[in-house]
């Protein structure tokens, strides 16, 4: 730990604000709680490689749907939000409040583009025939990512809070910068978790002409 | 609270934020090549196992330089950091797990339908 940091040494038994510690543990439990999603998602893959059949009974694989340029968009545009994010916590601890509400109403609008793009995807892949009933790929693909896009809903909510109390005055001093910081905190967590499933759920989906689950695949299928 | 923690930034810190500021700015274009590259890989005629390696090595690199700079786990105390890695290896473990239970080529998925 730096020594600047060490002067500001929250008065506790740990040394640490007990607000950011609670929001670490509930970020290793929320860690899990992903963990377990994404854990299922891929096995499911493994165990069923062949993707859905849509409403007209036709064999439809995964990349069939996908969009990387989307996808990527999106990706980039959460990567963004977090840089954002980590300047309007930095903002705060300077006791830059202008500076802060910019950057926190940037993050606000990355947010809301994300949710918009994904909105998007879950209607295409609907309309396609990827359904939450239709495949064991459906039901683990919808419930991973829109456990996720819950995530990212509630930040925002909790982002254009954070924005309105801004104005109250209250949202000032150690206090309020620790409050900037913890939000700050679950902010980073849906990126990072994005980071995962980027690449775990969309990314090797394109290795191979069947993706990285492929091989599993009966010739017939193929 | 205490009027201590009302009071305005010191010198040092705000010299210290300054510096966070440079990090974060290098760290975001850093995410962005990555992410970029990234992309680019999958096309690559290179084996997939080669692609497979160098995407989880590009994932793990991506996600701990953003639990490390932006969620500030460098600069805090080491506590945090083992909280939250304590969670981290629960869910690789998790995965872990599941992986040797359901093994693809032990199990007969015609139960599943």
């Amino acid at each position: 730990m730096s020594d600047t940091a060490a002067a500001h040494e929250a008065p506790t038994s740990t040394g640490i604000d007990h607000k950011k510690l609670i929001m670490w543990l509930f970020l290793a439990s929320d860690c899990m709680f992903f963990g377990t999603l994404i854990s299922t998602h891929l096995l499911y893959r493994k165990l069923f490689p062949a993707g859905f059949t849509d409403a007209e009974g036709h064999q439809r694989f995964i990349q069939q749907l996908f969009s990387i340029e989307l996808t990527s968009f999106s990706t980039f545009i959460l990567l963004m939000s977090s840089f954002l994010m980590a300047l309007a916590v930095s903002a705060m601890h300077k006791g830059q409040l202008k500076s802060f509400r910019r950057n926190v109403l940037g993050v606000i609008f990355f947010g809301l583009i994300f949710l918009g793009c994904q909105v998007y995807e879950f209607t295409h892949f609907y309309h396609q025939g990827l359904t939450i009933q239709n495949s064991v790929l459906g039901s683990t693909f919808y419930v991973l990512t829109g456990t996720h896009g819950t995530h990212v809903a509630i930040g925002v909510l909790w982002l254009i809070l954070m924005y309105f109390y801004s104005f109250t005055g209250k949202l000032r001093g150690h206090m309020g910068a620790l409050d900037v910081e913890v939000a700050g905190l679950y902010w980073h967590f849906v990126d990072i978790v994005w980071i995962i499933i980027f690449t775990a759920v969309y990314l090797v989906e394109y290795l191979g002409p069947y993706g990285i689950w492929g091989s599993g695949l009966p010739a017939a299928v193929k | 609270m205490s009027s201590s923690h009302e009071a305005a930034p010191s010198p040092d810190f705000l010299v210290e934020e300054v510096r966070r500021y440079h990090h974060f700015i290098v760290l975001a274009l850093w995410l962005a090549v990555v992410t970029g590259a990234e992309i680019v890989l999958i096309y690559l005629p290179i084996p997939t196992a080669a692609i497979l390696t160098i995407l989880t090595l590009m994932s793990a690199g991506k996600f701990f330089a953003v639990i490390l700079w932006f969620m500030h786990l460098i600069y805090d105390k080491r506590l945090l950091f083992w909280c939250f890695f304590a969670g981290l290896a629960l869910a690789f473990a998790t995965y872990t797990a599941l992986l040797m239970l359901f093994s693809a080529d032990r199990i007969d998925t015609r139960w599943f339908s």
